[in-house]
């Protein structure tokens, strides 16, 4: 579920940039995302494979993903309905946990400004709920798509 | 960069009887492509003189994607021409005996591009008059349609625009192998809320906050045009407005400059043009679909290419925060 690289190759490169005198912002924000990481472990990863398997059956996440990706893409969200809220209820629970390892500020920033009015609902609305709810009725999480 | 064939180099393109170069160090700016700061006394010939000039040319592995270097000269020759405030270009060199790649010269300018920098109000001036000069400048790029001369090295004009993104983005999507569901969602909102095609103009194709150069007082270039192309004009907007170019300044919508309306209102003055919010809506989301498979390809030049970039690295995570906005964007309005 994390984007590559990973936090170790992350690291290798930070230490490769300090060691040059490269940009110390960029480093530091390489270890800070492998830090965030490591503490929280795989527990994220685990919790996406288990939502995952509910929908499609034990598997490796990478498969997984595959059978999300492509439900999607075949169009198995397109029509409003009980099963598109549900998948974007996964999606930005994906979504929120990586952004919170790769660029919490962004998140924040993006959850601190509402957006200007009558163009999108907050973004708060989507993420958070889905965050902090979880186990909460899916379809109740709104339907979303105009 | 060998300064001594870019010596000779510029002798002879200019016919100077000799040319000195005092300086030549690399610029901080320009994630895709090289740019270098090259100042150079010549002797006699076209150019003679000293110089401040900006060495363009191809990063050490390639994004696969956008104009070649000698494409993006002609463009910036003719839009230097159309009055666009873009650094004056100079000389084109395609022989890669000289350098080990194809490379521009161009006027340098004064001024920085740090997103950050402008955001935090350190460079730019003004707010509000920055935003309204980068709509003046947006609204006379717009104003140059597929009749200008000057643009035969562009891909014809797509009869639609948005259709042509939407492949191209599938298209750079399925290269990647891996899965992205978040993106999968946005290319289907965006096939069903495709907006009828617009009249194409000529339009940047990267505009945004880091991509034009500002100094204390406010905006002095409008940089990186190998992304140029016949688009529809919402494409530019969309791109400028998109969350990740706001460089955290998020409530501020246009560039992390101003409020959308301001830009919006700048930009109808002066083009005379009505923007449509849902359609600069959809070129945002598209904005947002495209710049996570442009940053796939660009950590891909380090996980893939080899070139050995915390920079390129790094991008590989800046997916998410087009995932944020395609979530965000596609929510009912």
């Amino acid at each position: 579920m994390r984007d590559p690289p990973d936090a170790a190759f992350l690291l290798a490169l930070a230490r490769e940039a300090e060691a040059q005198g490269g940009d110390a912002k960029l480093a530091a924000r390489a270890r800070a995302i492998a830090e965030r990481e490591r503490a929280a472990g795989d527990a994220p990863v685990e919790r996406l494979r288990r939502a995952l398997a509910e929908r499609y059956g034990e598997g490796r996440i990478e498969d997984l993903l595959c059978r999300l990706a492509g439900e999607i893409r075949a169009g198995a969200a397109d029509a409003p309905g009980p099963a598109r809220a549900a998948l974007r209820t996964l999606l930005w629970s994906m979504t929120v946990q990586k952004l919170a390892e790769s660029n919490p500020d962004y998140l924040a920033a993006a959850e601190a400004h509402p957006p200007s009015p009558g163009r999108r609902n907050s973004p708060s609305s989507g993420p958070c709920v889905s965050l902090r709810d979880r186990g909460r009725p899916e379809a109740s999480l709104g339907e979303g798509d105009a | 960069m060998n300064a001594a064939a870019l010596r000779r180099y510029l002798t002879e393109a200019t016919g100077a009887r000799s040319a000195e170069i005092d300086e030549l160090r690399r610029l901080p700016d320009g994630a895709v492509q090289e740019n270098w700061l090259v100042a150079a006394r010549l002797e006699g010939g076209s150019l003679a003189g000293g110089w401040r000039l900006v060495l363009r040319t191809d990063g050490a592995t390639a994004l696969g994607i956008g104009l070649d270097r000698a494409a993006e000269f002609q463009v910036l020759r003719a839009v230097h021409a159309a009055g666009i405030s873009v650094p004056q270009p100079l000389l084109l060199c395609e022989d890669c005996a000289v350098i080990g790649r194809p490379f521009f010269l161009m006027h340098f300018i004064a001024g920085a591009a740090a997103g950050e920098r402008i955001v935090a109000g350190e460079l730019g001036g003004e707010r509000q008059a920055l935003v309204a000069r980068l709509a003046r400048e947006l609204a006379l790029l717009h104003a140059i349609t597929p009749a200008h001369p000057g643009f035969a090295c562009l891909a014809p004009p797509p009869v639609d625009a948005a259709e042509a993104r939407l492949e191209q983005c599938a298209r750079l999507l399925a290269a990647d192998g891996a899965p992205h569901p978040v993106a999968e969602w946005g290319l289907r909102w965006l096939i069903r809320h495709a907006p009828p095609p617009a009249e194409p103009v000529l339009c940047h194709g990267d505009f945004r906050t880091g991509n034009f150069l500002a100094d204390a007082q406010g905006f002095t270039a409008l940089l990186d045009w190998e992304f140029a192309g016949w688009s529809d004009p919402d494409e530019d907007i969309g791109w400028f407005c998109l969350g990740p170019w706001r460089f955290g300044a998020y409530g501020r919508e246009a560039g992390g400059i101003a409020a959308r309306a301001a830009l919006y209102r700048a930009y109808e003055a002066a083009s005379g043009r009505r923007i449509a919010a849902e359609r600069v809506r959809w070129w945002e989301v598209m904005a947002a679909l495209r710049w996570l498979v442009i940053a796939l390809r660009q950590r891909d030049r380090c996980l893939i290419g080899g070139e050995r970039s915390l920079d390129l690295a790094l991008t590989g995570r800046r997916p998410a925060e087009c995932e944020f906005e395609i979530l965000t964007l596609t929510e009912a309005a």
